[in-house]
């Protein structure tokens, strides 16, 4: 048997085209890179903390990388769904519970009962997370929304911890003229939309509105939806909000011990509460001050079916349901609620004694999306919160406001 | 031997083509397909999440443009803040360009402050203006209150968000316009002015009857160009307000960024593009028009 120059290097190089298909798919799995999609990174202190617990992850896992992309808050959904409609986009999202849903719509996030199989502790926190039957989103925080306080501030003004609106009004205006603080800070402005529909169902659960009556039928201008936006519009005429400033002034405002109260989430109050002037231990957290219990920010992880590494994407989120990942994320996260129950420690407790508050608030918190209406509640609140901006701004009365969203509303959803 | 003398001669024919060739090639990828794409897209039910799926519905989209109040909220927005920012920004710049056109002590450093504004990244110059109208701590309430108007709601009121963002589109658009205008303002002849004082001419009818025939087809060209980058503006309107209070600053092109990524709705988004572009056309179309009357008289 004889070999031709030419056979000998035509098999020469099949055998190291081979090698190389071999070789390729196992050196890329080798160095697997797993991209993370979340605002919070950006977060000062907060963003590195909760980086730094989800790498530990590579202890374990030394073939993959874990990589961020940091999105600002205000620009996520559109950047995130930008990115997800080209068909690019992270391996893992990190998203609020209105832009899960939206994501589940399009049919963007990858099935995960198998990644929850087996796992016995998994707590009321994941309980939205399933769609249509499918769990397509594992708890990565609940944010509990409560009313903070400056402690420094009001006893320096003698002011009290109000239980109702016009003792907020009342207190704020005090802590105000006494100290020169500003005296409440909140969202105020569609500029906003997407978080201030969240921090808004606060003041309408607060008031008892359900947004839904009993057969499921959307009701928007409801007696309680009319007190409930009269309540906000009272705030915001009162004097005591620093009209047109976007939340991340206002929370640095309050950082630097410039307020009095606002109505935040336990994610933003640890962000306040760390990396600033103010002290943790100066910050204080109490019941909202309206009739009934508030809402809380539900924060999920889901896998883009865009991921070219949907599998690995899974076990980094078995790893995060394990006691070594919720203890590593437990650190961070302040007193967020996680997918499992892991109590924060007694140091944590003691340097942050606004901590508690949190919990109990929790365990009447309700969801800020509409119960039916999940994948549409963004729509829905964009015309509802439009109506609130022409109260806040004498263009309409709470009334004739709320109507007209009904109206809207009702053409396009009832 | 005659072949290669017809092979060079085509090839020098072929040469201009060649020149022509690659702007061409880079306007139609970047400007004619991407607007061909617009136009099919406005025609379809194009959703963000499903780009590449859009099905035909016809002018659909263009009826419910039509039916919609905030299309037509967004129109007059955009026509008053386009109308508004070329008066005031060309004639502030015109103005500009007549005081720092005479020699005087310190002029380079007065030109170098007037174009400061211009120099200034759309994005930067919006945040310092964004801390200027700040409602607590501004520099603009701190004037309204030592002048005794007190605070101001500068962008967070129906009444006064979109005079707001005109006074920093101005402040950015002026120094261009001065510019452009003083460079206009040099090629008018000394003499010709000098000869109309000689004749008796005062100031005014200096400027009326020899310095603005000759400094009018640039200030056309100019109004032009700001009206359409008006037409086109966003960075600052949607830092500043994005389009809010209540839509009293949503132009066409606020309203194409609300409708493409807030509600994800790339189909209706491209029919409020198709409009901004029709509009722009009869900009420039007024603009031609008047080139051609003004060419037609001259010519007589």
């Amino acid at each position: 048997m004889s070999f031709t120059r030419r056979s000998l290097m035509t098999s020469a190089l099949s055998v190291a085209l081979a090698a190389g298909a071999l070789v390729a798919p196992m050196s890329a799995q080798a160095e697997t890179t797993l991209v993370i999609a979340n605002s919070q990174w950006l977060d000062a202190l907060r963003g590195q903390n909760l980086w730094a617990a989800i790498k530990k992850f590579e202890e374990t896992h030394p073939d993959v990388t874990l990589e961020q992309e940091a999105i600002p808050s205000k620009d996520y959904p559109d950047r995130l769904m930008t990115e997800m409609g080209a068909g690019q986009g992270p391996d893992i999202m990190i998203v609020q519970e209105g832009l899960f849903y939206t994501l589940a719509g399009a049919e963007f996030l990858v099935p995960l009962d198998d990644v929850t199989e087996g796992v016995g502790n998994l707590n009321a926190t994941n309980e939205n997370g399933v769609v249509d039957g499918t769990r397509l989103g594992i708890a990565w925080q609940r944010a509990v929304y409560a009313l903070i306080y400056n402690k420094s501030v009001l006893a320096a003004a003698g002011a009290e911890v109000p239980t109702d609106i016009d003792g907020l009004i009342a207190n704020a205006e005090k802590a105000a003229s006494a100290t020169g603080a500003i005296g409440f800070t909140g969202r105020h402005s569609m500029n906003e939309f997407s978080a201030w529909f969240m921090d808004f169902q606060n003041w309408a659960y607060g008031y008892g509105v359900d947004w839904v009556d009993a057969e499921g039928k959307l009701t928007i201008n409801t007696p309680e939806a009319v007190e409930a936006v009269e309540a906000f519009k009272a705030a915001y005429a009162s004097g005591i909000m620093p009209i047109g400033d976007p939340m991340s002034t206002q929370r640095t405002r309050f950082k630097e011990e410039q307020v009095a109260f606002s109505i935040d989430n336990s994610g933003g109050s640890l962000n306040i509460a760390s990396g600033g002037a103010m002290p943790s231990s100066d910050l204080g957290a109490a019941p909202l001050p309206f009739p009934h219990p508030g809402a809380h920010q539900q924060i999920f992880l889901g896998v883009s079916t865009h991921s070219d590494h949907p599998e690995v994407a899974k076990e980094f989120l078995s790893w995060l349901l394990t006691d070594e990942g919720q203890q590593a994320l437990r650190e961070a996260s302040g007193p967020d609620a996680l997918a499992t129950d892991v109590p924060v420690t007694a140091e944590f407790e003691a340097a942050n004694p606004w901590a508690p508050a949190f919990a109990e608030l929790a365990e009447t918190s309700r969801s800020t999306l509409i119960p039916g209406y999940e994948l549409e509640t963004t729509s829905i609140m964009r015309p509802v919160m439009t109506g609130v901006e022409k109260v806040l701004l004498g263009a309409a009365t709470a009334e004739e406001a709320l109507a007209e969203a009904q109206a809207d509303i009702s053409a396009d959803f009832n | 031997m005659s072949t290669p003398t017809i092979s060079r001669q085509r090839l020098t024919a072929l040469v201009p083509y060649a020149f022509v060739a690659v702007p061409l090639a880079y306007l139609g990828v970047f400007m004619f397909w991407p607007l061909l794409r617009q136009m099919w897209m406005s025609l379809t039910d194009t959703r963000l999440m499903n780009p590449t799926k859009g099905d035909f519905i016809g002018l659909e989209n263009y009826r419910h443009l039509l039916a919609d109040p905030q299309f037509y909220t967004s129109l007059h927005v955009t026509v008053v803040y386009t109308l508004l920012t070329v008066i005031f920004g060309v004639g502030l710049g015109t103005i500009s360009a007549l005081a720092i056109n005479r020699p005087f002590p310190g002029r380079t450093i007065v030109r170098a402050v007037l174009l400061f504004g211009w120099a200034v990244p759309n994005v930067a110059a919006t945040l310092i203006w964004l801390w200027i109208y700040n409602g607590p701590s501004g520099v603009a309430n701190e004037l309204t209150e030592w002048l005794g108007l007190g605070r101001v709601q500068w962008l967070t009121s129906i009444d006064m968000a979109l005079p707001s963002i005109m006074i920093v589109t101005v402040w950015q658009v002026a120094p261009f316009v001065m510019l452009v205008m003083l460079a206009a303002l040099q090629s008018v002849p000394d003499e010709v002015r000098e000869a109309a004082r000689v004749d008796g001419a005062d100031a005014l009818n200096v400027f009326r009857n020899v310095t603005l025939p000759y400094i009018l087809p640039t200030m056309q060209l100019v109004s032009l160009l700001v009206a359409v980058w008006s037409i086109r503006r966003f960075e600052i309107i949607y830092l500043l307000t994005g389009g809010g209070p209540i839509g009293s600053t949503s132009t066409l092109v606020v309203q194409i960024r609300l409708t493409a990524f807030e509600d994800y709705d790339l189909g209706l988004a491209s029919a409020y593009g198709a409009v901004g572009l029709v509009l722009a056309l009869l900009v420039a179309l007024v603009h031609f028009i008047f080139e051609r009357r003004r060419a037609r008289v001259m010519s007589k």
